[in-house]
């Protein structure tokens, strides 16, 4: 559904170069810093951009088509809305740009639970409510096929923050695609089902899940315990010290974050270190790595890739010679 | 769709007081000379009030007012931004605009036009109703060749900056000198309303030179916010 093809693309200070990309329906994530150009990306696939070269294709067409550009929704983190209009008046005007039949402003808004603003003048929403009501429009709209996000759950309506992710992933089943650019891995992990690293510019990895980046154990992990109370967690803590298994021990509260190397070792240490503290966690979870974590782990995956993809060249260069010496062109 | 554009282009003018003060602030101005004029007895009142006053200053800056309400502080780019990210065209969003545009400164320029001429009515004058007739037809058209007129420079600027400039403009290039005023509504609508007429031409051609002014500076205007940054946030463009 969005296809990049040979893309070259520039504005300081990042630069794409020959970009070759894909996405089909789902929900997909950017994942890179406010300058490692995520949010170009979107405004290349939004035809609000021109490409310098390549194409760039959306919905089997130009996106600076005006048939294109009515199926595609593009929420920035301020994004323009009509500000002398309500709230309601602003939904049924863009239902009859995008040719979809109106549908009353409070269902529409109930959907991220923002009904209160129907009938407030988009002049006077604070920010967190704009992006809100705009992503609402987005997410609603019966005729957006492509749904470009920035920062989703980033300086929105504390009344929508909840309902979000789960509106954004029901986006799956209706065949739209989504792409979500944000600097949280976290973010990105909770809402999309495979992500691209962005640094400065460049792809720096594909990953299809966080598990690739932690299995392949470039990337230390975070395993968060919460238990019930202070002194549970100093037993737990103790317990789990005794076992050494951890690069880094952290207690606040009833809260212990330990990282390490191996995350299933980990797992078991942790169930171990309760059995013998006689601690009972009430939460057990992975925390996701940081972005420069994740982007260090992707970049090492690349390489990995990279050094796996030229051995293997080599080999077949190596069979097709037949009979060569061991390590014959090398 | 072009409803909705609409809509919203005449939403946003109906709400922005600041348009409408600065509106009704020209209409008081002008009918207060009227009123001066008429009080004086002088023997063409409706004349000088509507050459001097109404076509020199109230009309221009009338229009100038509708505009800044009908296009917002931020011009062009900023005002059609909203309806584009929408999927709008750009060139439909603004013609949209300009047509609420040239709407609001036809009516109101004929409006205050015919008041004027009727309240400063003077004994020599043609007879009132005619008199009111006509400058309303000739406030119309210039109402209309106001709005393509800061239409197109609202397109200038950043922020729409170019309105003021072409109101400038308007009065350099206008009656103060023939050759000049020949480009500006402000030369042609003093010709219509008795005044020396740029380059000699009839009252007539300025009619007609009114109406092509409205139509290729709009055209204009809708050109340009094709090209026009498609976000708000967006100013600088690719490097090619």
């Amino acid at each position: 559904m969005i296809a990049l093809e040979g893309v070259s693309a520039r504005r300081a200070p990042f630069a794409l170069a020959r970009v070759d990309l894909t996405w089909g329906p789902g929900v997909h994530s950017i994942v890179g810093g406010p300058d490692d150009g995520g949010r170009q990306l979107l405004a290349l696939v939004a035809g609000d951009e021109p490409p310098r070269r390549g194409r760039v294709r959306a919905l089997d067409g130009d996106p600076r088509d005006d048939r294109v550009r009515r199926r595609i929704a593009r929420v920035d983190l301020e994004p323009p809305l009509p500000e002398a209009l309500r709230v309601d008046e602003m939904l049924r005007v863009s239902a009859a740009i995008r040719g979809e039949p109106a549908r009353p402003a409070t269902e529409r808004l109930g959907t991220l639970g923002l009904e209160a603003l129907a009938l407030r003048r988009i002049s006077s929403l604070s920010r967190a409510e704009a992006r809100g009501v705009a992503l609402t429009e987005a997410l609603t709209s019966t005729r957006s096929r492509v749904l470009l996000l920035v920062e989703p759950l980033v300086a929105v309506d504390g009344r929508a923050v909840a309902r979000l992710p789960e509106a954004i992933r029901a986006k799956r089943t209706d065949g739209s695609v989504v792409l979500v650019a944000t600097s949280s891995v976290r973010d990105a992990t909770e809402l999309a089902q495979d992500h691209l690293f962005l640094h400065r510019g460049s792809v720096v990895a594909r990953a299809d899940s966080l598990e690739q980046l932690a299995i392949a154990a470039l990337c230390q992990k975070d395993l968060v315990v919460v238990v019930d109370n202070v002194a549970s967690a100093r037993s737990w803590v103790t317990s789990f010290s005794r076992l050494a298994l951890a690069d880094r021990v952290e207690q606040e509260g009833r809260v212990v974050r330990v990282r390490g190397r191996d995350a299933l070792a980990l797992a078991r240490a942790a169930a171990l270190a309760a059995g013998q503290a006689g601690v009972n966690p009430i939460e057990l979870r992975w925390d996701a790595p940081s972005l420069a974590e994740a982007l260090g782990a992707s970049r090492a995956i690349s390489a990995d890739e990279n050094q796996r993809e030229i051995a293997a060249r080599r080999t077949a260069d190596a069979n097709a010679h037949g009979g060569s010496s061991p390590g014959g062109g090398l | 769709m072009i409803g909705a554009l609409v809509f919203v282009a005449w939403t946003r003018f109906l709400r922005t007081p600041r348009a409408w003060l600065a509106a009704l602030a020209w209409w008081a101005i002008a009918l207060a000379v009227a009123v001066l004029s008429h009080r004086e007895g002088t023997l063409h009142g409706a004349d000088r009030s509507l050459l001097g006053t109404y076509g020199g200053l109230a009309l221009p800056l009338l229009s100038y007012s509708i505009a800044g309400g009908v296009w917002g502080v931020g011009g062009v780019a900023r005002s059609i931004a909203p309806v584009v990210a929408l999927g709008a065209p750009p060139a439909w969003a603004a013609a949209a605009t300009i047509a609420v545009c040239g709407a609001a400164c036809a009516i109101q320029g004929a409006l205050l036009g015919a008041t004027v001429a009727v309240i400063a009515h003077g004994l020599s004058d043609p007879p009132r109703i005619h008199d009111g007739l006509v400058t309303a037809y000739v406030g119309g058209l210039g109402g209309l060749a106001y709005a393509g007129w800061f239409s197109l420079g609202a397109s200038f600027g950043r922020r729409g900056g170019g309105r003021t400039a072409a109101l400038v403009i308007n009065w350099a290039l206008g009656p103060w000198a023939e050759s000049t005023a020949v480009v500006t509504p402000l030369g042609h609508v003093q010709n219509m309303l008795g005044g020396v007429p740029p380059l000699g031409i009839s009252e007539r051609a300025s009619a007609i030179a009114l109406l092509a002014m409205a139509g290729v500076f709009g055209w204009a205007a809708a050109m340009r916010a094709r090209s026009a940054p498609r976000s708000i946030g967006d100013r600088r463009r690719s490097v090619i």
